[in-house]
């Protein structure tokens, strides 16, 4: 769903062994120094600190508050702007979900209703039959009726009003980027730099600037998910634009395209299913960020899911979760029939009606009925179902029933494993940390990774957040271990029966959207308050990728290959370790680069209940509005998850020219 | 918020073609820009600002509810995006509050009549393991009763968010209690654990203020440490530790409403409205059951209230004739 | 060999020019300004791959006359692709000329040369570069759209091409719902929907079954002897080259090293290159009866049957054999009889025994 981030790094050539030995004695010479010289090298010293969150802090506040541009404010502007945005989000709002209003106050009338669920769940339906037969129909169907029955309809369609138009506009704005950073690499490098930072920056550390520029309320919330959102359609496009065969745009320019036709005619259309893809990933993260939009006015089933859980009412809170995984069930799933659809081209059957005037005559006869019949416009409370006491009790009965096995695992992994770990990173010196990470930057990637490594570790110790950034590793080194350590296998499992894939997909998206303080709050019940719980929700959440990966890379082992094993005789197990686990390493070392990406992204999160981390840096200063304090965190955060990613995509990159050659001896 | 802004222009509409509405005389409102009232993440703020939103309202203001962080509000009050507050807490936002008040862009628009309490508070049935309690004293000697493996000896102290301030440190050093802190990011994480160690009968103590739905579910008491006075805070010679600050309790104290100073030009009168608006702790409690506890919407409890009470709160509106 | 008077002009050489290419050079990764300060002219493939550049077409000359059907052929890698898209400016050359009927290709500018395009070329791709979201009429419609023809004349003219590769009845399939062979018509249906007199195949049939190649080459020359297109057509096949050429240019690391008819290549390979490429080649299936004719002896009767001193040896081989009679070799526009086909060198040719 994340994307993660690509090629921030140019490949360059790994280093061979000589090289290898010296960078390895470089480290031990180090490891001497720190251990006989002087203190700096072991605890960072102040003078190496700068107060760089200050200085940005103040010039964001001078930027959003007296900044002006040719004699107009940019307080202005931007709050023209976030009216301009805030007038296709009320559109919606009151087409889908309230209706209109006369009288005030205590007089407050509905004087036309909003469309009725009949016909906004009809209109998804009748699409999706059309888009994508019957077994699509069905799923929508399961959706819409989940929102209704459980009388989540209205807050959802409050999200799905944000939610359009943000995916709108972010799809609006990827492709543009997309196409200008296609045309010129200059404008690729900028972009694909800023993307890479903006996709692993932590978006409570832009909250602040946000809502100074942008006031508080809907379109603030609006330009938060755009700009989270962004990333994979920018990048998405400029990659399927790129893979438009040559021979197609030769076709085009030799028909004699204009530059614009043959964007137009020729590039997009061709490439339309592989931007589809960075189309879904913007919907999914859309739908990522909905809890977080609430939280700062955007309304709608996030914040019943944050109303039910300050009530600690896990049950409900549970449900209008569900309510978010059911949209982007249904926003997924039919925009990926639709961009299929439209990048294969298909004709209407003889006697099929175009969609539009079906969709219009239905929506027509629903307005009708739901005007006879007013159980098809609000479903009336008395037929609601719930399931939020049954899932209230479960987890009460696991506290009761279970508390004492959970407590004695939290304690032996607490004290045993983590608290060691957590330690150890702490007292390492940093001096040494950052050798090790240049070493491990030399052997995979060579010179210009060290240096790209090297700058982005010095980012944190000169800003100051070395300490939080090492805790921050210690949670990640953990939660990614125990992710990949669970996914991986499952995704094994999972990869030789295909019957068991579709469902399995539907459990992984459900993870990922579902909003994670649903399972937060019972983790801190079950785990108490700390990095226990903290890790088991991280790792929940970044499982997903494992799985994925694990599932992809067992199942590209090539035929013959196994088919060979067999009539040598090979058991499972060594099929397994010397065949299959080989085959699929370089897509597994990017599943675990997915899967770091995912817990980076999660940490944030997780310092809701109670980490010592950057996260928890960033949300002190979010709570704080410390503008400044919360970008340089967050951009530690990036800091990280980029040397990881950097260093991983080159361990990657690595084994998959050292298999190419001894393919090719 | 969104369909109140909508109404505004309905209702507008209909006053042309109706006549105006009875309500409503002909000063007010002074203006028709929304007034934006800041609600946040508990309870009794949504629902005091869903009341004042409605009183406005009913005089013919438009005004729209949005959300903020607690102590994230100040830029938004100062930059005059959030217009007014019903609750700021003496407890955590004194300082906060004073600061911006100090900038001249924020004006204090007096007390709600509730008293903010908070402090270290257990179950009831802590008491049997803890004979000594509510006096702070006890906490010295049945310390282990509240520890855990990752604190033991120690107690376990859950605190407020690392952002809520750090008095509770203070506090432990200078009345030398066996404790140690532990912080959630969020209020949410506390209660969470609150509820677990309940059904369980297992030892808790944590921080808890009211007006909250927790002491009206759960049954339990706050820890009597040495009250509050001036000094506390800065006269090491204070209270029982005579040569270190913070050795008493949080100071309980007022619930305030704020505003955007600019405010007061364009809509004098719902400013008025505002100053002269006054509830008590205990019909506020009884409707945050309504709304934590049984489920029902804020908007749906504060209209209930107000058409029951309207001879509470019509004299609030003397200015609008 | 005797030659007959008359057969020159079977190989255009007196037609109008409607391609002229001189000093042809494309050299990847360096710029014009850089190949003229390296001399690049005179380096050798070496020196190129020293500096990382690529010479993929190098001094390439030659004409393509009206009517003609020019193919370029040569292993993968020689260049030919690249000097066809130099040829419409797909590839922007390094230096040289390009004249297509008359106009100076290489100056003229965006909008000319879109011009050009629209109006004087048309070109087929080897893995059919349709358009996957358009049906076959708004494929083959495409080019026309893009010059802004109405929908009405667009489609009917695209209708019209598509009954003549043989499609009629599918307008409204989708690319992917149809074989190769089929796609392929639809590209060279395409190519030809806005009439052009310039016609680029790049391996159009490299990408299909045997059998249906060999249908889409009889298809291609049906079409050629209906249109007379101008073409020039790229294969690394000899086999097709020689079925389809009028003249055939052999490319060798980005030069061309022979133009010359089949036959020329077959029976004078200019280099061991030219050679080794035609060495499996069946004489007989390029050499055309004239060079086995002999003067007319009196024993010769006309009772026999008689031949074009054009046609290939292949071809008549079972007339000869089966007929009683000398066949006899008219000229070749007159039904006069030029000569007789000597049997032994006939037979010594068809058994590939004739060193020529
Ligand atoms: N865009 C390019 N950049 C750099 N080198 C190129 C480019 N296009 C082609 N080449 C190189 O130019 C040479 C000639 O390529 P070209 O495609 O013209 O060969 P070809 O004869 O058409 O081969 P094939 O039969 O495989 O199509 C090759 O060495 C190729 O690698
Ligand atoms: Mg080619």
């Amino acid at each position: 769903m994340h994307d993660s981030v690509t090629r921030a790094i140019p490949a360059s050539a790994p280093t061979s062994r000589k090289p290898r030995l010296h960078s390895a004695m470089a480290l031990a010479a180090l490891a001497v120094a720190v251990f006989f010289g002087p203190v700096w090298l072991t605890v960072i010293p102040a003078w190496l600190e700068f107060p760089v969150a200050t200085v940005v802090g103040d010039a964001i506040n001078w930027f959003a508050r007296e900044a002006s541009i040719g004699g107009l404010a940019v307080k202005d502007i931007t709050r023209l702007f976030a009216e301009f945005i805030d007038r296709p989000i009320q559109g919606a709002v009151v087409l889908l979900a309230d209706g209109l209003f006369s009288g005030r106050g205590l007089d407050v009338k509905q004087s036309v209703p909003p469309l009725s669920w009949l016909a906004i769940g009809g209109v998804a339906v009748i699409t999706a039959w059309r888009l994508g037969g019957r077994s699509l129909a069905f799923t929508v169907t399961i959706c819409v009726g989940f929102l209704v029955l459980f009388g989540l309809w209205q807050n959802a369609m409050v999200t799905l009003s944000n939610v359009l138009v943000s995916v709108f506009i972010a799809a609006a704005l990827g492709l543009a980027l997309g196409i200008w950073s296609f045309r010129s690499t200059q404008v690729e490098n900028i972009t694909r730099a800023i993307m890479n930072v903006m996709q692993t920056v932590p978006i409570f550390s832009y909250l602040v600037p946000t809502l100074l520029l942008f006031g508080y309320g809907p379109s603030a919330a609006l330009v938060a998910t755009v700009a989270y959102a962004l990333p994979p359609m920018v990048h998405n496009t400029v990659l399927a634009l790129k893979s438009v065969p040559a021979e197609t745009i030769e076709c085009g320019r030799m028909a004699g395209c204009t530059r614009r036709q043959l964007l137009w005619q020729v590039q997009l259309p061709t490439a339309l299913s592989k931007i589809a893809v960075g189309l879904n990933q913007t919907i999914m993260m859309t739908l990522n960020m909905v809890i977080i939009a609430s939280m700062i006015g955007a309304g709608g089933l996030g914040f019943d899911v944050l109303k039910a859980l300050r009530k600690l009412d896990i049950g409900s809170g549970l449900e209008a979760g569900m309510g978010i995984v059911a949209l982007a069930v249904v926003l997924d799933r039919v925009s990926q029939a639709a961009a299929k659809r439209a990048a294969h081209g298909k004709h209407l059957q003889p006697g099929q009606q175009p969609l539009w005037r079906l969709l219009a005559v239905w929506i027509v006869a629903a307005t009708v009925i739901a005007w006879l019949l007013p159980l098809a416009q609000l479903w009336p409370k008395a037929y609601l179902i719930s399931t939020a006491a049954f899932w209230n009790n479960l987890v009460s009965w696991i506290n009761q029933e279970w508390f004492d096995v959970l407590d004695a695992f939290r304690t032996f992994a607490l004290l045993q494993v983590m608290r060691p770990i957590r330690d150890f990173l702490a007292a390492a010196p940093w001096t040494l940390v950052i050798g090790a990470l240049a070493v491990a930057a030399h052997w995979t990637g060579g010179l210009r990774l060290v240096i790209y490594t090297v700058s982005l570790a010095l980012f944190i110790v000169l800003t100051g957040y070395w300490g939080p950034a090492m805790n921050s590793l210690y949670l990640i080194l953990i939660a990614v271990t125990l992710a990949v350590l669970i996914g991986f296998p499952i995704g094994f499992w999972l990869a030789s029966r295909p019957r068991l894939q579709t469902a399995a997909n539907l459990v992984l998206d459900t993870l990922q959207t579902l909003p994670t303080l649903v399972y937060l709050l019972p983790a801190v019940m079950l785990f108490r308050i700390g990095d226990v719980s903290a890790i088991v929700a991280v790792t929940l959440y970044a499982v997903a990728p494992a799985v994925r990966y694990g599932m992809v890379g067992m199942s590209q082992v090539p035929h013959a290959r196994l088919e060979a094993a067999e009539i040598s005789g090979c058991s499972r197990w060594q099929t397994l370790i010397w065949l299959r686990l080989p085959a699929a390493w370089p897509t597994l070392l990017i599943g675990i680069n997915q899967t770091i990406m995912m817990a980076f992204s999660m940490l944030i999160i997780a310092a809701l209940v109670g980490t010592k981390d950057l996260g928890q840096e960033v949300l002190i200063a979010l709570n704080r509005s410390q503008v400044g304090e919360g970008i340089i965190a967050g951009l530690c955060v990036a800091c990280l998850a980029l040397i990881a990613d950097g260093l991983l995509k080159a361990a990657a990159a690595n084994t998959a020219i050292q298999r190419h050659r001894k393919n090719s001896l | 918020m969104l369909f109140k802004k909508v109404s505004g222009i309905a209702s507008m509409l209909l006053a042309l073609t109706l006549g105006a509405p009875t309500n409503a005389s002909a000063a007010v409102p002074e203006s028709d820009k929304p007034i934006k009232i800041m609600i946040a993440d508990w309870t009794s703020i949504g629902l005091q600002g869903e009341m004042m939103s409605l009183i406005l309202q009913t005089y013919g203001y438009t005004t729209e509810l949005v959300v903020a962080d607690d102590s994230g509000r100040y830029p938004g009050f100062e930059n005059g995006d959030l217009h007014l507050a019903m609750e700021t807490w003496q407890t955590t936002q004194q300082n906060n509050l004073a600061k911006s008040v100090a900038t001249g862009n924020v004006v204090d628009l007096g007390e709600t009549g509730l008293a903010g309490v908070e402090d270290w508070w257990y179950p009831l049935y802590m008491k049997e393991k803890c004979p000594g309690l509510p006096a702070w004293e006890a906490l010295r000697d049945c310390a282990e009763e509240f520890a855990t493996a990752d604190t033991a000896p120690k107690g376990r102290y859950v605190g407020g968010p690392v952002s809520w301030g750090d008095h509770d440190e203070n506090l432990i050093a200078a009345l030398d209690l066996p404790f140690e802190v532990i912080h959630p990011g969020t209020d949410a994480a506390m209660f969470a654990e609150l509820k677990a160690a309940y059904e369980r009968q297992a030892p808790i103590v944590l921080w808890v203020w009211k007006p909250h739905w927790v002491p009206s579910l759960y049954d339990g008491e706050y820890v009597q440490f040495p009250k509050y006075e001036d000094g506390c805070f800065d006269d090491p010679a204070w209270g029982p530790n005579k040569t270190a600050t913070g050795d008493c309790g949080k100071p309980y104290g007022w619930i305030k409403k704020m505003g955007w100073a600019g405010g007061e030009d364009v809509w004098p009168c719902a400013y008025q409205m505002v100053r002269n608006y006054n509830m008590d702790n205990d019909t506020i409690s009884a409707l945050l059951v309504e709304v934590d506890l049984n489920g029902r919407s804020n908007t749906e409890v504060a209209t209930e209230w107000l058409k029951a009470n309207e001879d509470i709160w019509r004299p609030w509106a003397a200015c609008a004739g | 060999m005797t030659s007959i008077p008359g057969t020159e002009a079977q190989h255009g050489r007196q037609r109008e020019v409607i391609v002229q290419c001189r000093n042809l050079w494309k050299v990847f990764g360096a710029t014009k300004h850089a190949f003229e300060r390296a001399d690049g002219a005179h380096l050798s493939v070496e020196d190129f791959t020293r500096k990382g550049w690529t010479a993929a077409v190098r001094n390439a000359s030659f004409d393509v006359h009206r009517a003609e059907v020019f193919v370029i052929m040569g292993l993968s890698g020689s260049g030919k692709s690249t000097i066809v898209r130099c040829l419409s400016r797909l590839i922007e050359p390094t230096t040289g000329q390009v004249q297509v009927e008359g106009q100076d290709l290489l100056a003229a500018s965006e909008s000319e040369l879109i011009k050009t395009r629209r109006s004087k070329m048309g070109m087929v791709f080897q893995h059919f570069a349709l358009l996957p979201n358009r049906d076959v009429l708004g494929n083959v419609a495409f080019p026309l759209q893009v010059q802004g023809v109405d929908r009405t004349t667009r489609e009917a003219r695209a209708a019209e091409m598509i009954s003549l590769v043989g499609l009629e009845g599918r307008e409204n399939h989708f690319p992917d719902e149809l074989s190769g062979g089929q796609q392929q018509r639809i590209g060279i249906a395409r190519s030809l929907a806005t009439d052009p007199s310039l016609w680029f195949l790049d391996e159009p049939f490299s990408a299909l079954d045997p059998l249906i190649r060999a249908d889409l080459q009889d298809e291609l020359i049906r079409l050629q002897s209906q249109l007379h297109k101008t073409v020039v057509f790229i294969t690394h096949d000899l086999d097709e080259a020689i079925k389809i050429a009028d003249r055939i240019a052999i490319m060798d690391q980005g030069q061309i090293v022979q133009i010359g008819s089949p036959a020329d290549l077959i029976l004078n390979p200019a280099n061991d290159y030219v050679a080794r490429f035609t060495r499996n080649v069946h004489r007989s299936r390029v050499i055309s009866v004239d060079t086995v004719l002999r003067e007319t002896t009196p024993s010769d009767t006309t009772a026999g049957p008689a031949v074009r001193p054009t046609e290939r040896i292949a071809d008549v081989a079972s007339l000869v054999v089966e007929s009683e009679h000398p066949v006899a070799v008219l000229h070749p526009h007159a039904d006069t009889v030029a000569g007789y086909i000597d049997r032994e060198k006939f037979v010594r040719v068809l058994a590939g025994l004739d060193p020529q």
